[in-house]
């Protein structure tokens, strides 16, 4: 505030800011709220699990940019941080793919342990 | 003479943030790799289970996990995230009441989330969900014929030792359930699963004849029957559970909510320090970077919860 009792440009900067982290912190509300419903309208057979999982992950991803932007200031300081994190999702994704072949893909039907043995003779 | 100065620009060296604050995402992007190495295996492990089993992946009810215990939890954090931005926006503006205020409403904020966490872990061990204590084998489904009994033996075979664990465990839990007094009905139900896997009852004034004792998939499948029936009553057993892949679950559960509430700790004990600053007259204005730091870090925090939220509790 000035002298006169004016607000600054300053002011006005704080003000907004605390709308843009009120108005984040109502989205975050209501799309918890979504991710909910989604799971729950599953369980009532509105919508098939996959449509549930992509609106629940969907969600998750939009959350958790709303809270790194507006939250973390990452709107401001990302042009000086990228380089930091980016390398990092890399390697995150990475190492899924690495840990991929020893579960998922030994899983598969023609590797299965627990399948019955197929006899090639005609004789089991 | 006329000398012509030009001015180079002054180059800075380093980074074109406050030392602290790479610090603190340096310490960050590593705690990202942390949490993604847990999220991911269990991300992986999960849809490594075989699909052609019968068999799925524990669903929420199956392992005493509520949807809405964890939303709660989700928008507590949520709430806590508001509070502790608010912490540092009155900070900067000098205002230290305010700030002070935030920050005790955070502290408490966190307190509700770790006694929420408190509760459910209570209902884990309540209900024996715990690593390496849930029977992992139950019957095939009957339909399909012999070619399911193949694959339950050959199953049963491969968990053979976890399966006699399981066996002696259960056999320990119901001989407490004899001596304890229960709904009557359940107690029975309780006394002739132990009688048959002890194999020693006889009728009265006959010689005691060998049966075959049921296989730990057989338990477990009487032991899920008791349970549902006694919670339908309302009477709780400490009976572990047969959950395929429960084992697996129990451990990726314990992992990545025990070390997130781990992280939860440590940011309330730095807003009790931070507090405690305020109370002794300590904190000013000039800590406006310090409460900027623990935000980053607090909703770090928040961020992982969103993720952990919909893959245990709901999808």
């Amino acid at each position: 505030m000035t002298e006169t009792g004016h607000p600054t440009t300053h002011d006005a900067a704080h003000d907004l800011r605390v709308k843009a982290y009120f108005t984040v912190f109502i989205a975050l509300s209501i799309f918890t709220l979504v991710s909910f419903i989604a799971n729950e309208a599953v369980r009532q057979g509105w919508i098939d699990l996959y449509t549930s999982v992509t609106i629940i992950i969907a969600v998750a991803v939009i959350k958790a940019i709303l809270v790194g932007l507006i939250f973390m200031h990452l709107n401001f300081d990302w042009g000086k941080v990228y380089f930091i994190i980016v390398p990092i999702f890399i390697l995150g994704v990475m190492m899924m793919m690495v840990l991929m072949p020893d579960t998922v893909i030994a899983w598969q039907p023609s590797q299965n342990p627990l399948e019955p043995p197929v006899s090639t003779t005609g004789t089991r | 003479m006329t000398q012509v100065v030009y001015e180079r620009p002054q180059e800075h060296m380093g980074m074109p943030l406050p030392t602290p604050k790479v610090a603190m995402w340096l310490f960050l992007v590593t705690e990202i790799m942390f949490f993604t190495a847990l999220i991911g295996t269990y991300i992986v492990l999960r849809h490594g289970t075989p699909a052609q089993s019968p068999f799925k992946w524990p669903a929420p009810h199956q392992v005493h996990l509520i949807e809405w215990i964890g939303a709660l939890n989700t928008f507590v954090l949520i709430c806590s995230s508001f509070t502790v931005v608010l912490a540092h926006h009155a900070a900067v503006k000098a205002d230290m009441k305010k700030a002070t205020s935030y920050v005790a409403i955070t502290l408490a904020l966190g307190g509700v989330f770790l006694g929420i966490k408190a509760y459910e872990y209570n209902s884990k061990f309540q209900h024996d969900i715990l690593p390496g204590h849930i029977g992992e084998s139950l019957p095939y489904p009957a339909k399909g014929g012999g070619d399911n009994d193949l694959k339950a033996i050959e199953r049963e075979k491969h968990e053979h030792a976890t399966g006699m664990q399981y066996f002696h465990r259960v056999q320990l839990q119901l001989e407490a359930i004899k001596k304890s007094s229960i709904d009557a009905e359940i107690q029975k139900e309780c006394n002739a699963l132990l009688d048959a896997m002890t194999a020693t009852t006889a009728a009265e004034g006959q010689a005691v004849a060998f049966h075959r004792p049921p296989s730990p998939a057989e338990v477990g499948e009487r032991v899920n029957e008791i349970l549902e029936k006694a919670e339908k009553k309302g009477v709780t057993l400490h009976l572990t559970p047969a959950i395929p892949f429960g084992n697996l679950w129990a451990s990726c559960y314990f992992a990545m909510t025990g070390f997130h509430a781990l992280h939860v700790l440590g940011g309330v004990v730095v807003f009790a320090i931070i507090l405690l600053m305020a109370v002794i007259g300590r904190l000013g204005p000039q800590h406006s970077t310090m409460l900027e730091l623990v935000g980053l870090y607090w909703h770090f925090v928040d961020i992982v919860w969103i993720f952990l939220f919909p893959l245990l509790y709901l999808v």
